[in-house]
Order: structure tokens, then C-alpha cells, then sequence
């Protein structure tokens, strides 16, 4: 893909690898919930996030995987699905080049 | 930042579910054509937002310290290809792992996406305009883009679901908690976006929409 910088992709990697660290280890440490999350539990409001679930990697997990691996998994879908979805539209994009600079010679 | 299901009430679901409509069409149509080049920003910036994303620092008292990147994606990629990066890691957040409501998408679109992308971009040009293109300049550009983007985002989402009779906590409650709480963790977000300003100066400024 035009533009990715090589050092920018490995950054990313050593991101998500270390990203458990925050996202699971430090959060079970100090036992953290989303604020928004508390300020419903505090007022009796329903939790129908577990309820109404539609999406196996719920709360970047992975089924059957431990959570640091999990959120690591978890990490690598997402950014492979952004990339894949740039990677589409680069395709569309590259094809609308094509058909205008053939416009432009006719 | 993050709205849930099940905080909104119908009619807010919908007017936020609108506002982001006319806002993808004005984006659309005011954005220009697209490169190759630009679609690329726009990828790997997102990829890049959705691993800083993950990468939450909790705090003991139930809140967390993470980079947004609304103010950033606002100097970066301007008020209309930001919106659709931001829009893009909210979206694959809420549909592939529940990250926010899916009746909320609307209003966490609004906040992250429009409110602060538009509020980071709008934030660093006046700053530039008033201060110059220099290092005080761009520091504090950088730094105000992306205090105030996540300020007016929680200021947004504090006037959501205060509005929403769903949640059981009014406006009074609502907006100085939310306030009060994005302006303190929105320093880490304004020093973040501050340095990434500085980096993108030192590196490559060429690909940035604002002049950095």
C-alpha cells in the first residue's frame, strides 16, 4: 500500500503487543470499568451490553483465548480490517485515476 | 467516551443518527478528490488511533487516561477526511467489539468524530492565525486542539445523556461531571497532540491539511 511507512507498521506492532499491559493487566489491577458504565450500574439502569452482545471478539476478547492474548488478537483484527478497507478504497480510488486520465487522452 | 445501548432516548438516537447523515454529505462533497495518497493517510492514521485507543491507562476511581485523536485528525486530515478516519475506527470499535452502543453509534460518531475533529481543526488554525507558524505556535495549537476537541466531545455526550430521560442524572449533573473530568485527563490528550504536531514538523509536515 502507497504511503505506509515500513517504521510507522512496526510501531504499530510493538503497540499492540504491549497493549495488554494497559488494556488488561493495569485494568485488572485497579479494577476498571467505564466510567459511564458505573454511573449506570449507581442508578439501576439495565447492562444490556452482555445482553444484547452481537460480536464474538466482545470487549476486545477472543473466544477461548486468554485475555492478553485476546486483546492482542483483537488488536491485529482491527487494524487489518482498517488497512483492508484502505486497501479497498485505494483499489476504487486508483480505478476512478485510470478511467479520468483515459478521458483526458480521448 | 464510549456511550452505550441503552443510556439514549429514541428521539435523540435519531437526531444524532441525522446530524451524522448531513454531516457525511457535507464531508463528501467539500472534501475534494481523493488520491491515492490521501486514502492512504486516511487508513493508516485510523489504524494508527485505533491502537492508540486500546492502549487506556486506568486510573484507580473508575476512569482511564487514553489519546482520542479527534483534535489530531482535525490538524491532520482537515474537518471532512478527518471525520471519516475517526468515523471509521468508531465504527469497526462498535460493530466488531462492542465498543459503544450500537444505538449510540450516532452520538459517538458526533462527539469524536464531528465535534472534535471540527473543534481541533477550528482550534489550531485560530491558534496559528494568532500566534504564527512557529514552535509557540504549533505547541499550542497542537495543545489546544486536542484539550478543547475532547472537552466539547465530553461536554457533548454530557449534554446527551442528560437530555435522555433513560439516564437518571439531568443536565446539572451531566455536564459538569463530564466537563469537569475530560478537561483534567484532556491535558494528556493536548500534550500528546502537541508533540505529534511537533514530530509530523520535524519529519514530513508536507503530509498534513493544516500547515504544521
Amino acid at each position: 500500500m502507497r504511503g505506509l511507512d515500513k517504521r510507522y507498521m512496526i510501531l504499530l506492532v510493538i503497540l499492540i503487543l504491549i497493549s495488554p499491559l494497559f488494556g488488561v493487566y493495569l485494568s485488572d489491577l485497579v479494577g476498571y470499568h467505564e466510567p459511564l458504565d458505573l454511573a449506570a450500574e449507581h442508578i439501576g439502569l439495565p447492562d444490556l451490553n452482555e445482553e444484547l452482545n452481537w460480536t464474538p471478539l466482545y470487549d476486545y476478547g477472543f473466544p477461548a483465548l486468554h485475555p492478553v492474548l485476546g486483546y492482542i488478537v483483537s488488536g491485529f483484527i482491527g487494524v487489518a480490517l482498517i488497512l483492508g478497507i484502505g486497501m479497498l478504497l485505494t483499489r476504487i480510488v486508483s480505478k476512478s485515476e485510470c478511467v479520468l486520465e483515459n478521458e483526458a487522452k480521448e | 467516551m464510549h456511550i452505550p445501548d441503552g443510556f439514549l432516548d429514541p428521539w435523540m438516537v435519531l437526531t444524532t443518527f441525522l446530524v451524522v447523515g448531513g454531516y457525511t454529505i457535507i464531508s463528501y462533497r467539500r472534501m475534494g478528490r481523493l488520491s491515492m495518497d490521501r486514502v492512504s493517510l486516511l487508513s493508516s492514521f485510523s489504524a494508527g488511533i485505533f491502537v492508540a485507543q486500546m492502549l487506556n491507562w486506568p486510573l484507580p476511581g473508575g476512569t482511564s487516561l487514553h489519546l482520542v485523536g479527534g483534535g489530531l485528525a482535525g490538524i491532520l486530515l482537515g474537518p471532512y477526511l478527518g471525520f471519516f478516519a475517526m468515523s471509521l475506527v468508531i465504527i469497526i470499535q462498535c460493530i466488531v467489539f462492542h465498543d459503544g452502543g450500537i444505538t449510540a453509534l450516532g452520538a459517538n460518531i458526533l462527539n469524536m468524530a464531528i465535534l472534535g475533529v471540527v473543534t481541533g481543526y477550528l482550534a489550531y488554525k485560530i491558534a496559528i492565525s494568532i500566534l504564527g507558524k512557529n514552535n509557540k505556535g504549533r505547541f499550542i495549537g497542537g495543545f489546544l486542539a486536542g484539550w478543547l476537541g475532547i472537552v466539547v466531545a465530553g461536554l457533548a455526550c454530557g449534554i446527551e445523556i442528560g437530555l435522555s430521560t433513560y439516564f437518571g442524572f439531568n443536565l446539572d449533573v451531566t455536564i459538569p461531571i463530564m466537563v469537569s473530568w475530560h478537561a483534567i485527563l484532556g491535558v494528556i490528550e493536548g500534550l500528546i497532540t502537541a508533540f505529534i504536531v511537533e514530530y509530523i514538523h520535524t519529519r514530513n509536515p508536507g503530509i498534513s491539511y493544516l500547515e504544521v
